[in-house]
């Protein structure tokens, strides 16, 4: 089989203001031969999505391209072509799926005349003959009831439905290859998997190729054949799919397989990056992984009274749809629960199934319907705002997008000591500070960081200061929302570990909400899985995995991505 | 739908009632005395206690309301304090006019603005489009005042070729004749804003994702400029006609004042300088009704530019 | 829970070079933005100018009629007086004499007792200029001095209306944003009201009512003015509440006012400052358009707007001057203004963050 297309050399710079210029990719070559799935897998900045778009040239206005760069395709060099022979090439022989279908298909087209413009602009079909075909196309890509659908608008549609919409753009005129652009990250688990499947049958049945974009291996691990994985510009291995999971050779790579908490073990930390990446870049894996997994995590005992507890919990929206018609949505249905002292109870479920709002109802962000909730006995509802505040310090939260969670005009030191000032902690302005550096010690910050603002900062940090603000209240509880679903994967280890130390320090119990279950399965004792406001199946954490009871449980279990879990010899 | 208009009618109600509160009250507690104004210098203080009366002047202020209330709905304002001629003619004689020339400069003001925008997006970044920015900023400096006053001294006065003031009973001589150089005058004045205007609504479509599908299919930049992008730009630009048009009503005042056209813009302003409250109240509240509903009208035609929006 | 690990004391750090915030990296952002700057440093020229005016210390004699009516400016040149063609010279004879009335005059005996009385009176009345720097109007006062005058008090308005109008829209647009609910829905319906009457109507209704005067004009542009601030402060302020820093604040247990004013405004400010911006270059026209129509400053005092209603009679006569001075001064400070605001909002850029 020859190669559809051949990357060689690929350099891009942004520039950015007038004398800066940024480097995203610096020098990859690969190839994507015909009729095979290649994965480009890596963390944000790995300059994974700038190399796929400069395939079909679709970088933004103020992207560099060096010459020297090569991108083969039908023996033409894509990079030098001129754009007319460009923009026959885009929709008809290499096509593109981008990531967030909703703002991605034009809002104010039907859907059926946006699929039909591919096959006029390169069929040359006129309206009603792609009318026809877009009908078999949406057919081919799994949308019930077709006909309707042509006039239907994006907005009508759910995420995944859009996303096949998206598809079929890219399907109809049978291309060549295929750019998937992190088809799947902003879909729910279950629907990826529907999503990834159908694009796994398209490939073998239009014996396309496809370029999968992810940052997600063990997702790429199950349909691509190659795997070339990228960080920071450049490629640190590529390899078939196989050896990549078997007999990785890139310390990056062990780094990525190791950091992703497995569902089989339960170590007492999880490796992350630097336990791999020494001065000189080789380490070898063995000794690191057989050292953590040996330590498995002990989980402290329950107590007979739970420290919180959640009675009967509902919160109800109603909203208007017409003169006088009102509709209510139930986003939380009955909920009842405990938590443990030190435990960690985790929350699972989907978008939509009220997850996050029970936090928001636990920390009274949000006005439950009805219930109770109590804190030690004493129900936190029924507190008047003053009393409140004795128990703000003993639960607290912390938030999923570490870039929203911070106020962007607080330096570090003012975040860090204003809880303290709210709750009286501390004598004075200047012991704030210095328990305001400890803090930001104890989490893994350098102490000058007291003095800089949040942009300053990456993800990972900004989510550690979002810790260390809570932890300046000592709290009991905490709820964590999402709150490493934002991260990288290499970071999310390590902010990670950070929860689990803090736990076993200081004996805090965590609510630990989050749609990916594999991190909710290695940090929680217990789980609840929740589905569309309702706790559908509760128990201890292994139970739950190897032995679901109810339906939606299952289906869950089943969309996990699994790749090719296996660990080296 | 039917239940959309009507829900929207219904709300109109305390807006109304709070513009005709505000007018009434401004008017009241802030204007001259009307028996005062209305008598002139020369009238003796019965005379004026007289027309006090005679107004209702010296009822609680509950009954004034009623009595302003009462004219709103019966269209009756009595007549104008300085010409005594029927406020209700007013509106019926001078409206005409102003529609004769607003009409024009809306239309030409939306279209070679769009035209205008689209041009400098097409453009974008290049050294045209930063020069044409610099220049629409210096032309936004200059008054409208100076535009005028110059239009007319050079169009009018120097070169002869349009007459500065006049007007006609014939729409049609009106149209070619006397119409020409202010609506000429009045739409380069706003090409300068409305271009700006329009290109940033062309420059933030031009930004949306769905653009980069539409390059992805293979679709020119003609096509995507011209097709998909102008068909999104349209809902912003729509928003803006809407917001505008109430204002056509009376801003043309300027140009009738300049060109001596008898419009209602100029009306309003003679009443202004006269102190002639009947005509300037009238007109505020019908105005604002008028408002209200080409508000309404706006928002019913968004359905058919913007297929996202639900009309609850 | 081990509070010995947290209560630690340990050394704050110096605080060596202070980090950047917003406005600093703005600032710094500014400085290398060339037109930016050019555009800072004139209006900061015509802001001194304006205090300097203020202050008396220049423009002060504006209303001395020290020209000759209508002088044409200095770097045009004089009126060359041409020889007044008398119609009626080439009726009088040559060497003709003045008629002696003597006789029948009833005031003849008096004449030579008044020009003695009149040579003992001195009239200081200087000689008029002939040119003046930027030409004279129709009384004959230096069109300069007008103009600046008329900056003080055109820019001056501009300013104090756009800091009216901001208050009251920043401090409604917060309520309503922020709390919402029936106080939210009641300033709705105040915003209604006020908008549903088209701005220059409300200016005019107001006019007619409050009258002139320049602390009148600034009150009517502030009150006619206010709702497209208020709707963007509101705006932002439903777009903050709901961030994850202000439920973050609102979980340890932040106050209302505080996480009002201390944690968002903040974060508004530039908008607000943007917008403000445009806000007065708005006013400035619009007073201009006023004291035009004879609505805005009182008789006796000067505005670019007046000088405009002279200029339209003077035009005609062929004298440019006071049309091109009122005009050459309002574009280069809005013009200036304008591009200050433009270089202001990108330095401003929200990405920083």
């Amino acid at each position: 089989m020859g190669n559809l297309v051949s990357v060689r050399d690929l350099r891009v710079s942004f520039r950015l203001g007038k004398s800066h210029v940024v480097d995203a990719v610096r020098g990859i070559s690969f190839d994507i031969p015909e009729n095979s799935a290649v994965a480009l897998v890596g963390e944000s900045g790995s300059g994974k999505s700038v190399s796929a778009m400069s395939i079909v040239r679709l970088l933004p206005e103020n992207a560099i391209v060096s010459a020297d760069s090569r991108i083969e395709f039908g023996g033409r060099n894509l990079l030098t072509e001129p754009i007319e022979v460009l923009r026959d090439i885009r929709g008809k022989d290499i096509t593109v799926v981008f990531q967030e279908p909703m703002s991605s298909l034009n809002p104010v087209f039907t859907v059926g005349d946006q699929i039909a413009e591919v096959l006029q602009l390169h069929r040359g079909l006129s309206r009603r003959q792609s009318m026809e075909r877009v009908v078999e196309l949406l057919n081919e890509v799994g949308i019930p009831d077709p006909r309707p659908r042509l006039a239907s608008y994006p907005h009508e549609l759910s995420g995944g439905q859009q996303q096949r919409v998206m598809i079929a753009i890219a399907i109809a005129c049978e291309p060549k290859l295929l750019i998937a652009d992190e088809p799947t990250t902003a879909l729910d688990v279950t629907v990826q998997r529907q999503i990834l499947e159908l694009i796994a049958n398209l490939r073998a049945k239009f014996k396309m190729s496809v370029l999968f974009i992810s940052h997600d291996l063990a997702l790429v691990g199950e349909i691509a054949d190659q795997v070339v994985v990228m960080r920071e510009g450049v490629v640190r291995e590529n390899d078939s799919v196989v050896r990549i999971f078997s007999q990785p050779k890139d310390p990056y790579t062990l780094a990525l397989l190791a950091c992703r908490p497995r569902l089989d073990a339960k170590p007492r930390r999880l490796p992350v990056i630097d336990d791999f990446l020494s001065a000189d870049g080789t380490t070898s894996l063995a000794p690191v992984v057989l050292a953590l997994a040996a330590e498995i995590r002990q989980a402290r005992p329950p107590e007979p009274v739970p420290i919180v507890e959640a009675r009967g919990l509902r919160k109800e929206y109603r909203l208007k749809t017409g003169l006088f018609a009102r509709k209510q949505i139930d986003a939380v249905k009955d909920a009842s629960f405990g938590l443990a002292r030190g435990r960690t109870l985790g929350v699972v479920g989907e978008s939509g199934s009220g997850k996050t709002t029970v936090g928001m109802l636990l920390m009274r962000l949000v006005q439950p319907t009805a219930g109770q909730v109590l804190f030690e006995g004493k129900d936190l509802l029924a507190l008047s705002d003053a009393a409140l505040m004795a128990y703000r310090r003993r639960i607290q939260i912390i938030f999923q997008n570490p870039y929203a969670s911070l106020n962007p005009r607080f330096t570090v030191g003012q975040i860090l000591t204003e809880p303290m000032r709210v709750h009286g902690i501390g004598d004075s302005d200047d012991e704030r500070f210095a328990m305001a550096v400890a803090l930001a010690r104890r989490v893994g910050l350098p102490p000058d960081c007291i003095h800089k603002y949040p942009h300053e900062f990456s993800g990972g940090q900004r989510q550690r200061i979002a810790i260390a603000r809570v932890l300046s209240m000592r709290p009991e509880v905490i709820i964590c929302d999402e709150s490493v679903s934002a991260l990288d994967v290499s970071v999310q280890a390590t902010v990670l570990n950070l929860l689990l130390d803090l736990q076993d320090e200081f004996a805090i119990s965590y609510l630990f909400i989050s749609h990916d279950l594999a991190v909710v399965k290695y940090m929680a004792d217990d789980i609840l899985v929740m589905s569309q406001g309702a706790i559908v199946e509760r128990g201890p954490s292994e139970a739950i995995y190897e032995a679901p009871q109810h339906e939606y449980t299952k289906k869950l279990l089943a969309a996990i991505p699994r790749g090719f879990q296996r660990v080296p010899a | 739908m039917a239940a959309y208009i009507l829900r929207r009618l219904w709300q109109m109600i305390p807006t109304l009632a709070g513009v005709i509160l505000l007018v009434f009250f401004l008017f009241k507690f802030f204007g001259g005395d009307p028996a005062e104004i209305l008598g002139g210098l020369l009238a003796t203080p019965d005379q004026i206690e007289a027309i006090r009366t005679q107004l209702g002047l010296n009822e609680p202020w509950y009954v004034q309301l009623g009595i302003f209330l009462k004219s709103i709905f019966t269209f009756k304002w009595g007549n104008s304090w300085t010409t005594s001629e029927a406020v209700s003619n007013i509106f019926a004689t001078r409206l005409p006019a102003t529609l004769t020339v607003m009409t024009p400069i809306l239309l030409l003001d939306v279209v070679l603005g769009v035209t205008a925008a689209m041009a400098v997006a097409y453009v974008r970044g290049s050294l045209t489009d930063r020069t044409i920015m610099v220049i629409t900023t210096i032309m936004l400096s200059i008054s409208f005042l100076v535009y005028i006053i110059v239009g007319q001294w050079l169009f009018g006065f120097y070169l002869g070729w349009f007459p500065v003031q006049g007007w006609s009973d014939s729409v049609l001589t009106n149209l070619t004749t006397y119409v020409v150089l202010p609506v000429a005058l009045a739409v380069f004045v706003s090409l300068a804003p409305q271009t700006r205007l329009y290109r940033s609504f062309f420059l933030d479509e031009l930004g949306q994702d769905y653009v980069r599908t539409a390059r992805a299919k293979g679709v020119s930049e003609n096509r995507v400029l011209f097709k998909h992008v102008l068909r999104n730009a349209l809902i912003p630009v729509l928003t803006n006609v809407s917001v505008q048009l109430p204002g056509i009503f009376v801003g043309s005042f300027l140009i009738e004042t300049f060109f001596s056209i008898p419009g209602l813009g100029r009306e309003v302003l003679l009443a202004v300088n006269r102190s002639d409250y009947p005509v300037i109240q009238a007109v505020t509240v019908y105005l604002a009704v008028l408002t209200m509903v080409i508000n309404l009208v706006a928002d019913v035609l968004y359905r058919t530019v913007d297929p996202r929006v639900v009309l609850k | 829970m081990s509070a010995a690990t947290i209560g630690a004391k340990a050394i704050v750090p110096a605080r060596p070079e202070r980090s950047a915030g917003v406005w600093a990296t703005a600032w710094r952002r500014l400085r290398n933005d060339r037109v930016g700057m050019v555009s800072l440093a004139i209006v900061i020229a015509f802001v001194l100018l304006i205090i300097a005016s203020a202050l008396g210390l220049v423009a002060k004699d504006w209303q001395k009629e020290i020209g000759v009516p209508n002088a044409p400016p200095t770097f045009v040149g004089p009126r060359v007086e041409e020889a007044t063609k008398d119609p009626l010279a080439s009726l009088v004879a040559k060497d003709a004499k003045p008629v002696d009335l003597s006789d029948i005059d009833p005031l003849a005996p008096k004449y030579k007792e008044w020009s003695e009385r009149a040579a003992k009176i001195q009239i200081a009345d200087p000689p008029r200029a002939q040119t003046l720097a930027f030409g004279a109007d129709r009384l004959g006062r230096d069109v300069l001095s007008k103009a600046v005058k008329g900056a003080e008090i055109s820019i001056f308005v501009g300013l104090f209306a756009a800091v009216v109008a901001t208050l009251i829209g920043t401090v409604l647009g917060a309520l309503a944003g922020y709390v919402g609910g029936k106080l939210g829905d009641f300033l709705e319906w105040v915003y209604n009201v006020f908008t549903s009457i088209p701005d220059i109507l409300l200016i005019f209704a107001f006019a007619a009512v409050l009258g002139r005067g320049i602390g009148t004009v600034v009150m009517i542009l502030g009150l006619a003015g206010w709702t497209g601030m208020y709707r963007q402060v509101r705006a932002e302020y439903i777009k903050h509440r709901t961030r994850e820093y202000v439920r973050a604040a609102e979980a340890i247990g932040v106050t209302h006012a505080q996480r009002m004013f201390v944690h968002i405004l903040p974060n508004v400010s530039h908008v607000i400052l943007v917008r403000m911006s445009l806000l007065v270059v708005g006013f400035i026209k619009a007073e201009v358009i006023l004291s035009f129509l004879g609505l805005g400053v009182p008789v006796d005092q000067v505005s670019w707007g007046t000088m405009l209603s002279e200029a339209q009679a003077e035009l005609v006569l062929g004298n440019w001057w006071q049309l091109a001075a009122a005009t050459l001064f309002m574009a280069v400070f809005v013009t200036a203004f304008s591009l200050l605001t433009d270089a202001l909002r990108d330095a401003l850029d929200p990405k920083l963050r």
